[in-house]
């Protein structure tokens, strides 16, 4: 619970200073996660799902919303190649389900792609493959952001900037 | 601007003491805990400390276990909100969330073990006080009631009541005015005195409308300590009696 509602105070921090402000301006913000990360991570630990939607219920609809999904089994490779060391929480080490900080994490983030998965029907988020490599990914998320700002997109404008 | 989710509050739920008012905590089921919450709620100066030390002295001479517990007591949490009170940088929605914060935190380190234990939770301020504060404010009030969904419901809550002027002479006499106890962050003004009295006005206001709601016994917070205490041990007294009879008997 505790874990829950000191995020929630962090985003409505953020949101206040942060988000509103710009938005208010007519500028655009890009948000590394928002609150669906709270949604999906809050349910994996066992808090109530009506009740973290509503606490949140402050915040400001997204005008589009991407989840990046990958399965569980290529977001620990990727870790593991990068040799990070896995976080207390990140791992959901916290929840006493084991104590290989690999395996923890491996139950702990299962849990929240599930959850993950149910937001992406509930709230119509658009989903983007992130298994592929960056520059496909990049490709796909453009297309999705310039279609929503009825902006021009062209392949050979990123072809340019990887180059 | 729309926002996140739409919030469907539900139909008021009758409030059932020693149980979650909302959903409450999942993974913390608190079902036939044997131990009682009394909450101490009142504005400042109405002697609430006073009236929790004597009644934890006469409780604890009756073989009562009695813990404390008060806002913004919590380990986790008091530096922080210390720091972030002294930054003038809250708003209204952060301050809520803190208090919040706090709150749980107490609520699974010291409340509801003590509840499990079969102790006498006595709690200087409850979730009212955060209500109360959070509705001067002028934030949501289905929303807070959610918010503190996971909050459980007291045996008992005595409400201290008090009138302004009283008030402010006993605040006047003892420490003094604070900024935060005079909503100086609410910009009613530049004088103390009258931002103070505006404040605690409206803060009496919220206490009363949430009397019938949450179901407070209202004592008189003007009368001598000895009367008030009498009163607070005559109500408590009769309620243990009568759930000491119910659990001996089941």
């Amino acid at each position: 619970m505790t874990f829950s509602l000191l995020h929630a105070t962090d985003f409505a921090d953020r949101l206040l200073y942060n988000i509103v402000p710009p938005l208010k301006a007519g500028m655009i913000v890009l948000a590394d996660r928002y609150a669906y990360t709270a949604f999906a991570r809050d349910a994996a630990r066992g808090v109530d799902r009506r009740w973290v939607r509503e606490l949140y219920s402050f915040a400001v609809k997204p005008d589009i919303a991407v989840y990046f999904r990958v399965p569980i089994e290529v977001s620990t490779d990727r870790l593991m190649a990068r040799r990070v060391k896995l976080k207390f929480y990140e791992a959901g080490l916290d929840m006493g389900w084991s104590n290989n900080a690999i395996e923890s994490f491996r139950i702990f983030q299962g849990k929240v792609l599930d959850e993950y998965d149910r937001l992406v029907e509930e709230f119509g988020l658009s989903v983007v493959n992130a298994v592929g490599s960056i520059t496909e990914q990049q490709r796909t998320f453009r297309k999705l952001i310039s279609q929503h700002l009825e902006i021009e997109d062209t392949d050979e404008q990123l072809d340019e900037q990887l180059a | 601007m729309n926002s996140l989710t739409n919030s469907s509050p539900d139909a008021q739920n009758t409030i059932r003491p020693g149980n979650y008012y909302g959903n409450g905590i999942p993974y913390l089921p608190i079902d036939g805990y044997p131990g009682k919450i009394i909450a101490i709620e009142g504005t400042d100066g109405v002697g609430r400390s006073t009236q929790i030390r004597l009644l934890r002295e006469w409780l604890e001479i009756q073989g009562y276990g009695v813990i404390e517990t008060g806002w913004t007591r919590s380990e986790l949490m008091q530096p922080t909100i210390e720091l972030a009170k002294a930054s003038n940088t809250l708003n209204k929605l952060t301050f809520v969330l803190l208090y919040a914060t706090d709150f749980a935190d107490r609520l699974e380190k010291e409340i509801i073990p003590a509840l499990k234990a079969g102790f006498i939770v006595l709690s200087d301020r409850y979730i009212f006080t955060a209500m109360a504060r959070a509705g001067v404010r002028g934030v949501d009030r289905t929303w807070m009631r959610n918010l503190y969904g996971f909050a459980i419901a007291p045996h008992l809550v005595f409400y201290l009541k008090i009138d302004e002027k009283t008030l402010i002479r006993r605040v006047l006499q003892s420490r003094g005015m604070d900024f935060w106890e005079s909503g100086m962050d609410m910009k009613l003004g530049d004088d103390i005195y009258e931002s103070f009295r505006a404040y605690q006005r409206s803060l009496l206001r919220e206490y009363t409308s949430m009397a019938d709601e949450f179901g407070f016994r209202v004592l008189d917070a003007r009368r001598k300590v000895e009367v008030i205490q009498d009163e607070l041990r005559r109500q408590i007294g009769a309620f243990l009696a009568e759930s000491d009879a119910a659990t001996s008997t089941a």
